[in-house]
């Protein structure tokens, strides 16, 4: 019997390769990846203001955010304890107007808030205020689930693993390898791991989305809530990918290079369809190059273990194959990574930020990981290639080897990159520090709306607007912005505004010199006689 | 000697009531239905510029002003109406002046000088109560210092950063 008509017999060797895979996976999930919970969306202002002492109740609340937000879950936590559902609410661009359908009473209340942001990923948050006078704030707090989390990692490696090894796998049976076998088992197991972890992706997503327990996992509204997600969409292309794979497999000999491709490139419109990149600025720019990035890994990486257990194998046609493979891959890999640096370039933004932040640092393993793998390529490419496709024993078996390596390397990326799950990119956290605080200060006598940009300590400008009390207009002769911090005894800084002539007062080149809650006080001069000071706090966050 | 010590004393009292670098009047309280006589000190220019112009603001309530004229000095006044009649002397009085200008002067920085002017206080004004009157005092090259500051309900007057120059109403005589 030739190599070619059977079954490969190293077969069961890539099996119990995808055993000690799936352990390492686990290994990984077992180990804490991030040490914080990082906010996506961020939260940019709040009525009632984080702290604020009111007089009376509110008739609505608002959030606004760094970018559009679709709410999942708003509750207000009464002084009691108690919970009240808010469900009456209205979307404005990157702001939820949410009605309050009580009069509150005296105390201090925590409007808790869980949205979902453009990428896909939920947020969640609080927000305290009083009425009357603060009191003991209520029990309402955001921790992390580590089993919730574990879990989701788990299943975006299964889903790498399905998509990446499994439909990759198919693609490069169907195109490179002609009538292979080897790897075929393989394969076939990798697209059913992807199979399975793509529904329960969602699930978890669901999860995660609602701020739910694994327990709920069960619940219809968790699923409705993550197909109402970006990541619905991923999970759906993904699974008609996994199926493309399978059916390319299975089916009739003239479909297979068709559905393998169709498969492969629903790889790449799969990983476009959600998650940070994805969701970058500029959309025209970053979703192409999820695309690339994702097909051209599913190229490479679903090559790899069939060629392996075929060159392991010395088959007939290994030669061909790897001869196929081999004059293919350059232009791949060089689109994969061209791709790759424009997303990391996009998202990561500054040198410091690879160092400073979780994002960062995941890059950084995933850059010394993908260092071996190029080595390790370039040995397989330029000096074991040839003599292996022409034959040379000892050589096959050190390519064979070299492969193996090869997907160990590969699949520790997939677990790298399924923990930046986890982590807001650079980008996403520049955007957010870079957000004004802004405030509305309300008195009998005038009121002000003042924004300090960026809303955090160092240099800063201030704007304001000023009106009367009852929303009329307010010509001052002359605005000075006090802004005081006794108990960090700091004395009042004090900086006369100017009138750039767009019905705003302006305070350029401002130090607030640390973050903290501060005073901020405006002396307005209504008349030669007359002057008006209006007052009240505000938190610069720090830098 | 008890002369002595009661100037003394009574100078110490001023002294520790008396913020000297704000404006000021000298005499800080007097009786309702009253004449009064206004000596407004202004012990420096602002931030070291010379004094150009005062104005001085006249609250509700306070009529029949009459500013002392000063050499060197363009004095003006801005008459308006009364937020209600007063009567003075058997007549009735609606209109009066609401703000004195002394302008056209120069006060150096390092002098010191007063402006002056009687007005009449009515009956009905609050016993008990201050009585604040805004000045504005501009100097040289556009800057001022406005003493308009008068303090809320429940403040005291030390915490302003210009407070204007007050006196307190006490029961008619």
């Amino acid at each position: 019997m030739s190599a070619s008509t059977r079954t490969c017999i190293d077969d069961w060797r890539a099996a119990r390769l995808f055993a000690r895979l799936l352990a390492v996976i686990l290994l990984f999930a077992a180990m804490a990846l991030p040490d914080r919970a990082f906010a996506h969306a961020a939260l940019i202002n709040a009525d009632p203001v984080d702290g604020a002492v009111l007089a009376q109740s509110p008739a609505r609340f608002s959030l606004s955010f760094s970018e559009p937000v679709s709410p999942l879950v708003l509750n207000l936590v009464r002084p009691d304890g108690t919970r009240l559902v808010l469900t009456s609410y209205r979307l404005d661009d990157q702001t939820i107007e949410i009605d309050n359908p009580e009069t509150l009473k005296a105390g201090t209340h925590v409007l808790s808030w869980r949205v979902i942001s453009e990428d896909g990923h939920p947020v969640g948050g609080s927000v305290l205020f009083s009425i009357g006078a603060p009191s003991a704030p209520p029990v309402a707090g955001e921790a992390v689930d580590w089993d919730l989390r574990s879990a989701i990692w788990t299943g975006k490696v299964l889903l790498y693993i399905g998509l990446f090894f499994g439909v990759g796998g198919a693609f490069a049976l169907a195109w490179l390898a002609e009538d292979q076998r080897c790897g075929r088992r393989f394969v076939i197991g990798a697209i059913l791991c992807g199979l399975v972890a793509a529904p329960m992706s969602l699930g978890l997503q669901g999860l995660d989305a609602l701020g739910a327990p694994l327990a709920r996992l069960a619940q219809p509204v968790v699923w409705q809530t993550a197909f109402a997600t970006s990541f619905g969409w991923t999970v759906l292309i993904a699974l008609i990918a996994l199926g493309l794979g399978l059916l390319s497999l299975a089916g009739p000999r003239g479909g297979r290079k068709p559905l393998a491709l169709a498969g492969l490139a629903g790889v790449g419109a799969a990983l476009a369809a959600s998650g940070h990149a994805s969701a970058a600025e500029p959309q025209w720019l970053t979703r192409p190059m999820v695309f690339l990035h994702g097909a051209g890994i599913a190229f490479w990486a679903g090559a790899l273990v069939p060629l392996g257990l075929s060159v392991r194998q010395q088959s007939k046609d290994a030669g061909a194959f790897l001869h196929r493979f081999s004059r293919a891959i350059l232009p791949v890999v060089a689109v994969l990574a061209a791709a790759g640096i424009v997303l990391a370039v996009i998202q990561v933004q500054t040198p410091a930020a690879l160092v400073n932040t979780a994002y960062g640092r995941l890059l950084l393993v995933k850059l010394v990981l993908l260092l071996f793998l190029f080595t390790l390529a370039t040995v397989n490419r330029w000096t074991l290639t040839a003599p292996a496709e022409a034959g040379a024993t000892e050589v096959q078996r050190r390519l064979a080897r070299s492969i193996g390596a090869e997907v160990l390397i590969v699949a520790a990326i997939f677990a790298v990159a399924a923990g930046w799950r986890f982590t807001p990119p650079p980008r996403a956290l520049a955007i957010a520090a870079a957000q004004p605080v802004s405030i509305h200060i309300h008195t009998l006598k005038a009121m002000a709306d003042l924004s300090i940009v960026p809303g955090h300590a160092g240099q800063v400008a201030a704007s304001m607007v000023i009106m009367t009390g009852d929303f009329g207009p307010l010509d001052a002769k002359q605005v000075t912005l006090v802004l005081s911090k006794p108990d960090s005894g700091i004395e009042p800084i004090k900086r006369p505004a100017t009138k750039p002539g767009d019905g705003t007062w302006r305070v350029d080149n401002l130090i607030i010199p640390v973050p903290g809650r501060w005073t901020v006080r405006l002396d307005i001069l209504v008349s030669d006689f007359e002057v008006v000071k209006i007052e009240a706090p505000i938190d610069i966050r720090a830098e | 000697m008890n002369k002595y010590l009661l100037t003394a004393g009574v100078l110490f009292a001023l002294g520790t009531n008396v913020a000297l670098a704000h404006v000021t009047l000298e005499t800080q309280e007097a009786p309702v239905g009253s004449t009064y006589k206004a000596v407004l000190r202004l012990p420096h220019g602002c931030e070291g510029k010379a004094t150009t112009a005062v104005r001085v603001q006249i609250p509700e309530g306070v009529i029949s002003v009459k500013p002392m004229p000063k050499p060197g000095w363009t004095l003006q006044t801005k008459k308006g109406k009364y937020e209600k009649s007063y009567q003075l002397y058997g007549e009735t009085l609606t209109t009066g002046v609401k703000e004195v200008d002394w302008s056209g002067g120069n006060l150096p920085d390092e002098f010191y000088d007063e402006f002056v002017f009687r007005a009449n206080l009515t009956a009905d004004l609050p016993v008990g109560q201050m009585l604040y009157f805004p000045v504005v005092q501009e100097c040289e090259g556009g800057a001022a210092a406005r003493w308009i500051e008068i303090p809320a309900a429940g403040q005291e007057e030390d915490e302003l950063e210009n407070p204007a120059p007050g006196i307190k109403l006490l029961p008619k005589k």
